[in-house]
């Protein structure tokens, strides 16, 4: 089993829904707008902005950018106390409690993915409300990054077995990929053929970002076709 | 034994800042301590917020304290390499620059492995890295080899403290319970000698390598990741180049300050000096030689996200700090010291500053401008340190200085029986040894 | 303070340093036995780990070779003369 997204960069439009769905389904902090100015915006889902060619003929392309999960990911290699490491069901995750804040997962991540709690998070009263129980919120001074949702895994394997039946394909669907108005982002078991995901990797049109470093990042990318 | 203290010894000099302590130095250490208080409510403050009181942010999630970090252990290189490679060269000039530079190792080992911690964003999970600690990151491998290089160089700086701190015992001078209690019953025999003897020999040997491995694996941390500008092979032997460079720019800038302040004109002489000064320009044309190699490899391949760094650094926001960098470490200190007309204390004085700003500047610039220049379209990070990481830089220095003030009240800062042990036997062990180096005379055959 | 409790202390100094040994010791063998659990390391960084402990002993070993051989090599008061100090 190995969890994979695949990003249809034909179909998204850059609304930007999937950052948005993110934060609020995993408790990601609101940094302040002077934070925010210094570098300090907490986005497990990024929507990056790459800006081709000059006016008249500019070209705007939105990516989005989650954690890539590689399957040799330059970050757990580098962390000195297993807060971050990659299970056997291919999620890169990271231990909150046993993060100690060093920071050298952040600085050796090429995809720059990992945000880190500066301060306390807090909320304003109105948000505290519809902050999401099943995802722990982070204390001050430790890593975190887009996790595929995978408190959404636990409750689609628990429900499944509580239905006595396998776990289907849209049982466990991330925010982000639950999200897209446009179904740019599909997310499934990449080595279970009955998964989209299985098949769209293998298009023609599939890449990935950054592939000669040997990361192996398990988000791919369906290149625009106009 | 009679107190002796009063009774004159021909290293009276050395002695004096012991016996008889000047009064501004309960000044001195005075201020020293309210800076390095004021710093501890910094770092307070700084627990009780978190990190977002520093400047660092996304990209660059590392700044001064890792830069000082690699800049204070760097220095450490000073003491006990020097010490052990002139020790084990036999090299007589040593006598009077050993002790001050292990002191200067084992004081600022100390204060460059407390940076991590204070970097750590949870320093209270400390103990996470002792019980929970993954021996495939370099951080490990750190902690690992900077505690077996504290160790061993403040095993290398008691053991030929002994016989000194036997000196003040014998003369009286107090806290005499400390002296007695370190000195290990030193009377000077035979046997307590070669035991003394052998046990440096061993250290001199082992703390080499020990020395040489820390800084390399301090690279280890940058370039076993493969971020543009810090995945080099180069890094190992830069380091440690940059280190040694960085660390003898540290005691020279000592010497000349114990020289005025102690009067010590007589011990540190123009050819200590001169000697240490032109390993200084060796080692500023080597670092020349690493860094041109190190960016020529670069812009050769163009590579484009090393090239993005590249150009930060020689053209962009950092070009300042990058020719500052060369100017301090190359261009001014080959200056002023191939020429003998200004190879003279004060243009020493400059030049081993310079160096020690420049290889200050070489930290930041390995360790900023990768970071800032990611290599997926976001917009260049910027750091701007904030007031807690200027005082904590400051804090750390002052530590040092305290350190340092503290270690010469109480022992002496040049090591007193080298130096008479230089006045007995140095001229008999030099012109037996150059004697062995003259051709011998062609054998009278008997059988030919 | 007499010179026998500064004897006790010596002796209590040096084997703090044998605990010290034996914690590091300790420390660095848990790591490796965590890192063949997970088997993640690099195999060189298991090796260059046990040369660590290694260096540990020998330090410890160094320092207390010369407190012995210091305790060894002297002369008690009620000999004969004591060599003069030397330097």
């Amino acid at each position: 089993m190995k969890w994979g997204m695949v990003i249809d960069l034909q179909k998204c439009t850059g609304c930007g829904e999937c950052v948005a769905a993110c934060k609020r389904e995993n408790n990601v902090a609101i940094v302040e707008p002077k934070e925010s100015a210094m570098g300090r915006t907490m986005l497990w889902m990024d929507m990056l902005t790459i800006y081709e060619g000059e006016y008249p003929r500019l070209r705007v392309r939105q990516i989005p950018r989650p954690c890539m999960h590689c399957d040799h990911p330059p970050c757990t290699k580098v962390c000195p106390v297993r807060a971050t490491y990659i299970n056997e069901e291919g999620i890169v995750a990271q231990i909150y409690p046993q993060c100690i804040g060093c920071r050298y997962c952040m600085a050796a991540c090429p995809y720059t993915v990992k945000s880190f709690n500066w301060y306390k998070p807090e909320w304003t009263p109105g948000i505290r409300d519809t902050v999401n129980p099943d995802v722990s919120v982070r204390p001050v001074g430790v890593v975190e990054k887009c996790t595929f949702c995978v408190h959404r895994r636990q409750k689609a394997k628990e429900l499944a077995k509580s239905e006595a039946r396998e776990p289907r394909e849209n049982d466990y669907q991330p925010a982000c990929g639950e999200g897209c108005p446009t179904g740019a982002i599909v997310f499934g078991d990449l080595e279970n053929p009955g998964h989209r995901v299985n098949h769209l990797a293998r298009s023609p049109r599939a890449t990935r970002l950054l592939e000669d470093l040997g990361a192996e990042p398990k988000v791919i990318y369906l290149k625009e076709v106009d | 034994m009679l107190p002796v203290s009063t009774q004159p010894h021909p290293d009276a000099p050395l002695l004096r800042p012991i016996e008889r302590p000047a009064r501004n130095f309960y000044l001195i250490v005075g201020i020293l301590l309210a800076i390095i208080l004021y710093t501890g409510f910094v770092y307070l403050r700084q627990i009780l917020f978190g990190l977002g009181v520093t400047g660092m942010a996304q990209p660059v999630t590392w700044g001064f304290y890792i830069i000082n970090f690699v800049f204070f252990i760097g220095i450490s290189h000073a003491g006990t390499l020097i010490s052990a490679i002139l020790r084990l060269s036999k090299a007589e000039w040593r006598r009077p620059i050993t002790r001050m530079a292990e002191v200067i190792t084992a004081i600022v080992l100390a204060i460059g492995g407390l940076h991590p911690i204070i970097d750590l964003g949870r320093p209270d999970r400390m103990s996470h890295l002792f019980f929970n600690g993954r021996l495939q990151s370099p951080l490990l491998w750190d902690i690992t080899s900077i505690t077996a290089y504290f160790t061993a160089s403040t095993v290398y700086l008691y053991i030929p403290l002994i016989p000194d701190i036997a000196i003040l015992r014998d003369r009286g001078v107090k806290p005499r319970w400390l002296y007695e209690f370190l000195s290990w019953g030193w009377q000077g025999t035979e046997r307590q000698h070669k035991v003394l003897d052998r046990a440096m020999n061993i250290l001199m040997v082992i703390v080499i390598p020990i020395a040489v491995s820390v800084h390399t694996i301090i690279s280890f941390i940058f370039s076993m990741t493969v971020q543009p500008g810090w995945h080099s092979t180069i890094f190992g032997p830069y380091f440690v180049v940059g280190a040694i460079f960085s660390g003898i720019a540290a005691i020279l800038v000592l010497m000349i300050v114990f020289r005025k302040i102690f009067r010590l004109e007589g011990y540190l002489k123009h050819i200590h000096f001169n000697y240490l000064s032109i390993l200084l320009l060796i080692m500023s044309l080597l670092w020349f030689y690493f860094t041109f190699s190190e960016y020529l490899t670069g812009y050769y391949g163009h590579e484009p996200n090393e090239m993005r760094v590249f150009w930060y650094k020689f053209t962009g926001d950092f070009a300042p700090y990058f020719w500052a960098m060369v100017s301090c470490n190359f261009f001014l200190p080959v200056l002023l010291l191939s020429n003998r007309k200004t190879r003279t204390i004060p243009g020493i004085l400059i030049a081993s500053l310079s160096v020690i700003i420049g290889m200050w500047l070489e930290r930041l610039i390995i360790i900023v401008p990768s970071l800032a220049n990611p290599r997926l379209p976001y917009p260049t990070g910027i750091y701007i340190p904030t007031h807690t990481e200027w005082m904590l830089f400051i804090g750390g220095i002052s530590v040092f200085i305290l350190g340092y003030m503290l270690f010469a009240r109480f022992f002496p800062v040049i090591s007193i029986w080298e130096i008479e042990e230089g006045r007995k036997e140095s001229a008999k062990i030099v012109t037996e040894r150059i004697s062995s180096y003259m051709p011998d005379p062609e054998p009278t055959s008997a059988g030919e | 303070m007499n010179k026998k409790m500064i004897g006790v202390f010596q002796v209590v100094s040096i084997s703090l340093i044998w605990v010290l040994f034996a914690g590091i010791a300790v420390w660095i063998v848990n790591l490796i036995k965590e890192s063949v659990r997970l088997h993640d390391a690099p195999d060189a960084s298991v090796a260059i780990s046990i040369v660590a402990i290694l260096v540990f002993l020998v330090l410890a070993s160094v320092l207390t070779y010369v407190f012995i051989g210091l305790r060894k090599g002297r002369i008690e008061d009620k000999e004969t003369e004591t060599n003069p100090v030397s330097g």
